[in-house]
């Protein structure tokens, strides 16, 4: 007998800036069954998932909970009737214990103090209940991604969540440590718990779901049961369209040799632990370079100091076209021919309170076509401009509209559109494609493969195998600050092969990844 | 010829940023003013007339408009300062102490009878006050820049220290010996910059503050350094990232901001007063136009106009005290408190705003 735990029936809602984030949602989530939520960025499922976790509130329609129709104020409500959210970004304090962080606004109490040994005993408990293989005393800065993710799943369990929603929770981890999250959740729903499951790998969602729901622009696109649906119409459903997964076929050899981008011996000591160990490779012209690794395993590091925004002392030589840029600033090795799509769009790639137009030239601005003697070509600007909103398709109402009023597809596009415009010979793409929409992250692809095609030299860092597989020639994983391993042909190796090196589990030897640098 | 009517109507609703904005300051002016008339109430024997005359009193004479422009000038100077500090986002409130260490460089040529050359001893005065204002303004934003200080706290100490070192330069190099306060010299009559308009007693430093306002708004909107300006203040790291630099843009900023703060100081000393007291003269105005570019969320000629209203609401309550001792001037402190507040506040009319857009995103998905 299927029991229905939550019901949104015309759910609509409109932010303040105008933006119809949803309209007339009607979903039902049954008890027990794991239900992924599945659409581009900017459809409507993070503001779907706000109003259900009481962080926002809908602008009409109601939300039916356990029978009753709710109006949280906010997420305590939502916490206190029984439901949990796991968001993309991590929110644990690091220099907590794991115990600290699971009890935080919830702490077993001994007259006035906090009862640690309760505190203790109640969470290890719980973590062996569903084999998390956690030590609840340890610090969370001293966890893993995978371990802080179950820190973070623990939170919801210790305050009993019936309904837990899960936010692009395999983006951060390895083909194995999904896996592994993938056993737990099939658990959870032996319990009797209810899983929302948002992500935007499609062979995950298919894998886990027991039903999907597909939203467009706001929009339901109806609810399916997961034997209903192959990937190919699922992604049709998402974006109205067939996609091409497999890159290769766009590659074409470009005539430019050389090596574009070249790094010897990048080394990097922070509180005397190498955060770079002696890292060295070459990203040839008219190739794609992809760096693969778990998150913060010196891959920000990295990058930061081959675009020239790492503070820190670091020792080694990076070579752009044969110039060594490691001593110069931003601008000059900008000058040099460098490019850089940051991973944190919205920190260090745009500005959100300013227009697109603002956004789109910042990187070459003192350019001569934009910028008069004087002033700025205010009409040189608008057109500029409106040129790249059309080529790289940013949907947008016009060029005057602020970057947050956008989809973070669509700021993507923005700084892939400024990055492109100054026909770079090095780009650095720094998870170039993390949690934006299919559509636009195929388009970004397209983009990349499209500079390699030009000759350039296009250096790949993603947390996503995916990704880092499909668009690569060749392939170096990083674990804790080396190149653990190092693949000729990007064509000829699997993700599990790759999820070993990455985790720490293989690593090859000093003459094997010099191929990176020789090959 | 429908679709042209349905765009102007759009820009005129309140939907649109700029009217909102616009539509906000009016009512919060109307809010002030309503709960000014309610004190007035309990203070005056004649409400009604008291508020009148804060409202038009300074409209009965050319001079007290003559006085309202005036005084507007430095603080207008100041506001403009604070503009240019805020909107590249540093958090520099120096120029308190700048006005007054640059009215010792105003003194300094004012007294000096070598320099006593009719018309261009005020220019003289004005370039001393703005170059040592730019030069001073520097020393929190470089230690900021390069030591990452807190630059709101070393600019307040500054202020202090800048205050005591002008008392004890003017002690020293410049007493009077006709009074008693620590004052500078009387400045030479040729210093002294006179009045245009003699009816309205309006002198150049208006147009200069004019001039000015023009400049900055066409600097801070159209150039490139207005550009860099945008992008630092709204978001360092993406300024960084795209490979501004964001020391030389510092320096350069706050070094306007000092010029700017030094010939307020200077068209202050030298319309207003005939000699220089440091703990008296221009005391306050830079701190006032912190308040003032916060009325004007940061826009030039908006700091500009709001500084005139808040300057003629003041002289409102002068002529006011004129005739009815009851009512205190500083009245008028609470009515920009309030609209200050108003209009600060983020959530003050956004429910109305809401609505309207939550209609009209509808309305356009239909």
């Amino acid at each position: 007998m299927e029991e229905t735990i939550l019901k949104l029936q015309q759910v609509t809602k409109v932010y303040g800036n105008g933006v119809v984030a949803n309209r007339d949602v009607n979903v039902d989530f049954q008890k027990g069954e794991i239900h992924s939520i599945c659409g581009e960025n900017g459809a409507g499922k993070s503001t779907l998932m706000k109003m259900i976790f009481g962080i926002e509130k809908p602008s009409s329609g109601t939300i039916t909970y356990k029978g009753q129709q709710v109006h949280f104020k906010n997420s305590m409500d939502a916490i206190k009737a029984g439901i949990g959210m796991v968001h993309q970004h991590f929110m644990l304090i690091p220099s907590f214990s794991v115990v600290d962080n699971i009890i935080l606004g919830d702490e077993p109490k001994k007259g006035v103090f906090i009862n640690k040994t309760e505190a203790i005993k109640k969470c290890q408990q719980l973590s062996d209940k569903y084999n998390f293989e956690l030590d609840v005393t340890q610090k969370v800065s001293e966890l893993s991604v995978a371990k802080r993710q179950k820190v973070e799943i623990l939170k919801t369990l210790y305050r009993d969540a019936e309904l837990i929603i899960l936010d692009e929770p395999t983006s951060v981890l390895t083909p194995q440590e999904t896996e592994k999250l993938f056993v737990q959740l099939r658990s959870f729903k032996e319990q009797g718990k209810t899983i929302i499951f948002i992500s935007h790998k499609l062979e995950e969602v298919k894998q886990i779901s027991d039903r999907i729901t597909v939203l467009r622009s706001g929009v339901t696109k109806g609810t399916y049961t997961n034997e209903e649906l192959s990937i190919k119409e699922l992604t049709r459903l998402i974006i109205d369209r067939d996609i091409e997964n497999d890159m290769d076929c766009f590659k074409k050899d470009s005539s430019i040799k050389g090596n574009g981008l070249e790094v010897r011996n990048l080394t990097m000591k922070h509180n005397g632990k190498n955060i770079l160990d002696n890292v060295s490779f070459t990203v040839k012209n008219g190739e794609i370079l992809g760096i693969a690794g778990v998150e913060g395993n010196g891959q920000v590091e990295l990058v930061k100091s081959i675009v020239g925004l790492n503070e820190s002392e670091y020792s080694g030589s990076i070579m752009v076209n044969g110039v060594d840029v490691s001593k110069l600033s931003v601008k000059q090795r900008r000058n040099e021919g460098l490019a850089y799509i940051p991973e944190d769009r919205m920190g260090d790639g745009t500005s959100s309170e300013l227009p697109i137009y603002d956004n789109i030239i910042s990187t070459y601005f003192d350019r001569e076509d934009i910028n008069g003697k004087i002033l700025m070509n205010t009409n040189a600007i608008d057109q500029k401009s409106n040129e790249l909103i059309e080529t790289f398709a940013v949907r947008c109402k016009d060029n005057k509209a602020t970057i947050s009023s956008l989809s973070g597809g669509n700021i993507q596009k923005v700084v892939v559109a400024r990055e492109y415009e100054t026909k770079p010979s090095v780009m650095v793409a720094e998870q170039p494609t993390h949690g934006i929409d299919i559509g636009s992250a195929e388009f970004v692809h397209h983009k990349l493969i499209e500079l390699r095609n030009n000759g350039s030299a296009v250096l790949l860092v993603s947390a996503d195998l995916n990704e880092v597989m499909n668009l690569s020639d060749r392939i170096i994983v990083m674990f804790e600050g080396h190149v653990a391993g190092y693949f000729k042909d990007a064509n000829s190796v699997t993700d599990h092969q790759l999820g070993m090196y990455m985790l720490g589990a293989s690593r090859q030897s000093a003459e094997e990844i010099e191929g990176a640098l020789n090959d | 010829m429908t679709k042209k009517k349905s765009f102007d109507k759009k820009n005129l609703s309140i939907t649109n940023e700029r009217v909102f904005s616009a539509v906000k300051i009016l009512i919060s002016i109307l809010i002030a003013l309503i709960i000014t008339f309610i004190v007035l109430c309990f203070i005056s024997e004649q409400p009604l007339n008291a508020i009148m005359t804060i409202m038009f009193g300074p409209l009965k004479k050319a001079r007290y408009i003559g006085i309202v422009i005036e005084k507007t000038i430095p603080y207008a100077f100041a506001g403009l300062a604070a503009c240019l500090l805020f909107k590249a986002g540093f958090f520099n409130l120096g120029c308190e102490g700048i006005f007054i260490i640059s009215g010792v460089s105003v003194a300094a040529v004012a007294i000096n009878e070598k320099l006593a050359i009719a018309g261009l001893q005020p220019i003289l005065c004005i370039l001393a006050a703005g170059i040592t204002g730019g030069i001073l303004m520097l020393i929190p934003a470089f230690l900021k820049a390069k030591f990452n200080t807190n630059e709101m706290v070393l600019s307040l100490m500054l202020n202090s220290l800048y205050a005591g070192i002008a008392a004890y330069l003017v002690r020293t190099f410049m007493l009077t010996t006709t009074t008693s306060t620590v004052g500078s010299k009387n400045y030479m009559a040729t210093a002294q910059i006179g009045y245009i308009f003699e009816k309205f007693h309006i002198s150049a430093c208006f147009f200069l503050l004019i001039a000015v306002m023009i400049v900055l708004e066409i600097v801070m909107n159209k150039t490139k350094l207005g550009y860099q300006i945008r992008l630092s203040g709204t978001n360092k790291k993406f300024a960084e990232y795209s490979g501004i630099n964001s020391f030389k843009l510092s320096m350069v900023v706050n070094f306007l901001a000092g010029v700017l703060a030094g010939v307020g100081s200077a068209c202050h000393l030298l319309t207003q007063t005939s000699f220089y007291i440091p703990s008296v003269s221009v005391v306050g105005i830079g701190f006032s136009g912190l308040l003032m570019s916060m009325l004007g969320k940061n826009d030039p000629i908006a700091t500009v106009i709001a500084t005139f209203f808040y300057q003629y609401l003041q002289e409102g309550a002068s002529v006011l005290y004129y005739t009815d001792k009851s009512v205190p001037s500083e009245i008028i402190a609470v009515v920009v408190g309030i609209v200050v507040l108003l209009i600060s506040s983020q959530h003050f009319l956004r429910k109305y705003r809401e609505k309207k857009l939550l209609k009209e995103g509808l309305a356009e998905h239909d």
